[in-house]
């Protein structure tokens, strides 16, 4: 087996915020190979705290549950690696949500803006039969790139423009609206239109590309909130 | 100060418990057939985000080419399943899936992926006699939940999320009434009074060592059933996928790499470098089916010629980084991710806990012997019998879940709310929150690791009498032991009091899982004993029907196969297994 170059042992020193306490707890777990920030909450929950409070499901990056923050920035726990270089690593739960309990936050906020698209086909009347469509049609190839959100939160939570005015769409909604926009199986694209043309909507995206930066399933909601504002294929 | 003292109640009409394909299917159907319907799903996990169903990578298996056909879907499906299946179920889910799959892409808004001139496209699967595996990129059980999930903002049930079933409720004429549940986000009992209950919380497969599915899946609605009296069957029967990952301490541990590596070529060498398959099924090699590889390499590894970490090695390099690459683009990132590399070498894997085949018995409707009782998907029984195919598990439970809304529907116009024993509720919540009230005592982390430990040493991929009375008596321990787990407040999202909750209803089922093993004293599909290699028809066409008895205590009876489809397998078929 390929030894890995100087896989990391020795101690990690991990700061937690706790909603219960005021400041940051302290905790130091033993480091092994390939583990995970959701690794380092188990072995905390496991050696030190079994109160913590935190979310997990899949542990693949499938489930979109484990979101939180690792020294600032949104991340997947199951999937953000502790860093070969890294001595110390502050978790915290994501911005821009209520916390529930230590890193659990309420999601509610998200799937507020998500209903507010009409996230669900609404099938034409004429759609009796899976609908023929080649994958090199301009249709798929509008969505296909935008497929796969987990709806992990996390572009909502670092997105400027949504962490101040708590009535935008957000980058996740608006995907998925340019998702079922384009979609020649639906029939409510020009209501949908309607709602991302409108104060809530693709305008006041200021192009800062927080959400594609961190993005764990490498979609670009940025690209997707610009093509929203071309309308729709089916227009053209 | 106990935490029963108060509790919130609910009055429904429907109460589904689990929010995987079973469950969100089941509230679809439910709703469009009696939209005035009040309709609750109870989630231990995030509704829509947590279970198995979402990470279905592989595909669905359903005829939809004119060349293909439902009787070979069938036999295929009894042939994986040893003919150990209860056919009329097995029947129903061939049946079915190509109905679903088409209420799937017009109604509830998935989109498959297409064959060059606009069709779904169907992929090649182990086990299957024609290509019939409708799938979304190697993500497919993101786009059939997260569509699943979006319908829910239409027919808008009430979701209580974050809130475990505990236990059903009976009615003094035994009917169902209902069931306790606790909100984990807040540690308040909630009561849910209903008239129809869905049981569709997934399977027990992660009471093992090592294992792939996801948390929240560890027997709950089986153990409910069973603690209600409810028959179950082919328990002994767990499926393990040969190409778990192997990562030492990491969670990751136990996820699964995808089939579609053997049948693209990939080659399985033990820790001597030797291609071990060439001993164990010389003609099919590493493209062999899902039991028999894993048996393979659990020999290797028992033989002591594992990895250091105790497992063996998959290797696909040989067809060029980049081809590997372009093929499993997802496979090679989950390996990077964890410092080793599928482009470029070999990657340790091991057999990892997969699927239950046990589970409730029900009938094609999904009714139980319990009136108001409902359960679909995983929980359920029957259906795959010894062995399940790839692509039939996601097309189990979306095509149960439709029928359990449909009769859910009916079976609720029937029914009031039963009255209910207000003590017996109150018993059932001061048994769930001892672990909280009880001042001091042992942690169940550690109880937890034994059993996984001893689930996987004496009664995994192979078993023979000796381990297994051995792990028969490591559970009675660890049932013992249980009683003394006490855990720290608060009670508001208490991990450790969930894993408690968690510990008592996996020893509910590895107890009948374990004596049902002990039982079958012949080798068929999942089930393979080392002392007992061969599969026996003459004897073996027969099913274990479980029933925890009112003292706790285990009753199991066999019961001949019905063959009310297709005839008895001819001895020729019935091949030597592999052990
Ligand atoms: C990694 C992996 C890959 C797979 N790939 C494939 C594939 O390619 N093709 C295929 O056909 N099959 C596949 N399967 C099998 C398939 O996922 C299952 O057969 C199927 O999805 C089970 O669906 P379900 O609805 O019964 O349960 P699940 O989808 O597992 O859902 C269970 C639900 O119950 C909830 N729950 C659990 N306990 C409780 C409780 N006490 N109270 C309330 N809610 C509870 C959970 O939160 C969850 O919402 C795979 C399985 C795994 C683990
Ligand atoms: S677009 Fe990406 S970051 Fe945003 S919710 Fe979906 S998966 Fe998460
Ligand atoms: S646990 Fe599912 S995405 Fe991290």
């Amino acid at each position: 087996m390929p030894k890995e170059a100087g896989a990391p042992t020795g101690r990690l020193q991990v700061r937690i915020k706790r909603s219960a306490e005021e400041s940051q707890e302290r905790f130091e777990v033993e480091r092994f190979p390939a583990m995970t920030v959701l690794d380092v909450l188990l072995a905390v929950q496991r050696e030190h705290d079994p109160s913590i409070g935190f979310r997990f499901s899949c542990r693949v990056a499938m489930c979109g549950t484990c979101t939180l923050r690792v020294d600032g920035r949104s991340v997947l726990a199951c999937q953000a690696l502790v860093q070969d270089h890294a001595r110390e690593i502050e978790i915290a739960p994501m911005a821009g949500y209520p916390v529930v309990r230590d890193l659990v936050v309420d999601m509610a906020p998200f799937w507020e803006q998500w209903s507010r698209i009409t996230p669900y086909l609404d099938p034409k009347e004429s759609l009796d039969e899976p609908a023929v469509v080649r994958p090199d049609s301009e249709e798929r190839e509008a969505i296909d790139p935008s497929l796969d959100c987990i709806q992990c939160g996390a572009c909502y939570s670092s997105c400027g423009v949504s962490g101040q005015h708590k009535t935008f769409l957000g980058p996740a909604a608006l995907t998925r609206a340019m998702v079922l926009i384009n979609d020649s199986r639906d029939a409510a694209g020009r209501t949908r239109l309607d709602v991302v043309s409108g104060q809530d909507g693709a305008d006041r995206c200021h192009l800062i590309y927080g959400c594609t930066g961190v993005c764990p399933k490498g979609l670009d909601p940025a690209r997707a909130i610009r093509r929203v504002r071309t309308g729709r294929v089916e227009d053209r | 100060m106990t935490t029963t003292a108060a509790y919130d109640e609910v009055f429904t009409d429907v109460a589904i418990v689990g929010s995987g394909g079973a469950g969100l299917m089941a509230v679809l159907h439910a709703h469009a057939a009696d939209p005035d319907l009040d309709i609750t799903v109870i989630s231990k996990g995030a509704v829509g985000r947590s279970g198995c169903t979402r990470m279905v990578q592989g595909g669905y298996n359903a005829v939809l080419s004119p060349m293909d056909s439902i009787a070979n879907h069938f036999d295929d499906t009894l042939d994986g399943g040893k003919y150990l299946n209860n056919q009329d179920l097995a029947w129903t889910l061939v049946n079915d899936a190509p109905k679903v799959i088409h209420e799937l892409e017009t109604k509830v808004g998935c989109f498959f992926d297409r064959a060059d001139d606009g069709t779904i496209k169907q992929k090649a699967f182990a086990g299957q006699s024609f290509d019939r595996t409708v799938h979304r990129g190697d993500l497919t059980g993101i786009e059939i939940m997260a569509r699943l999930r979006d319908q829910m903002f239409r027919v808008r049930p009430r979701e209580l999320e974050d809130v475990r079933g505990l236990d059903l409720i009976r009615a003094a004429d035994g009917s169902v009434a209902g069931l306790t549940c606790l909100n984990i986000k807040n540690g308040k009992f909630v009561v849910v009074r209903a008239r129809v209950v869905v049981i569709a919380t997934g399977g027990a497969a992660t009471m093992y060592k090592i294992a792939a599915p996801s948390r929240e899946k560890t027997g709950d609605g089986v153990a409910m059933c069973v603690r209600a009296g409810l028959a179950v069957r082919d328990m002994e029967m767990m499926q393990f996928h040969p190409t778990g990952l192997l990562v030492g301490k990491a969670r990751m541990t136990g996820a699964v790499l995808e089939e579609g590596l053997r049948g693209a070529g990939a080659h399985l060498l033990n820790a001597h470098g030797e291609r071990y398959m060439t001993k164990y099924d010389p003609v099919r090699m590493e493209r062999s089916t899902r039991d028999v590889v894993s048996r393979s390499s659990y020999m290797e590894i028992m033989a002591g010629r594992g990895t250091d970490m105790g497992g063996v090695l998959i290797d696909i390099s040989h067809l060029g980084s980049a081809e590997v690459e372009k093929r499993f683009p997802g496979m090679v990132a989950r390996t990077r991710q964890i410092g080793s590399d599928l482009a470029t070498g070999p990657v340790e894997v091991s057999p990892t806990a997969h699927f239950h085949m046990g589970g409730a018995i029900i009938d094609p409707d999904c009714r139980t012997a319990v009136e108001g009782l409902l359960v679909a998907g995983e929980d359920a029984g029957g259906v795959h019998g010894a062995n399940r195919l790839g692509g039939n598990g996601v097309a189990e439970s979306t095509v149960f879940g439709c029928r359990a809304g449909d009769t859910a529907a009916v079976v609720a116009r029937t029914r009031e709310h039963p009255e209910i024993d207000i003590a017996d509720v109150e018993r059932a919540m001061a048994i769930a929150a001892a672990p909280l009230d009880r001042p001091e005592g042992i942690l169940p982390f550690e109880l937890t690791t034994r059993l996984k430990n001893v689930m996987w040493e004496h009664c995994g991929v192979v078993r023979n009498a000796e381990g297994l009375a051995a792990a028969i008596r490591e559970i009675d321990t660890l049932e013992e032991q249980l009683a003394l787990v006490s855990v720290p407040g608060p009670a508001a999202f208490n991990p450790a009091w969930n894993e408690a909750l968690d510990l008592q209803n996996q020893l509910s089922v590895a107890k009948i899982i374990v004596r049902t093993a002990a039982l079958r004293t012949e080798t068929r599909g999942a089930h393979a004993r080392s002392d007992f290699p061969e599969r026996d028809d003459s004897e073996w066409l027969k099913y274990l029907v479980a029933t925890q008895t009112v003292d706790g205590s285990i009753d199991i009876t066999e019961r001949p196969v019905e063959f009310s489809r297709s005839a008895r397998p001819a001895p020729e078929e019935a091949e030597v297994e592999q052990p």
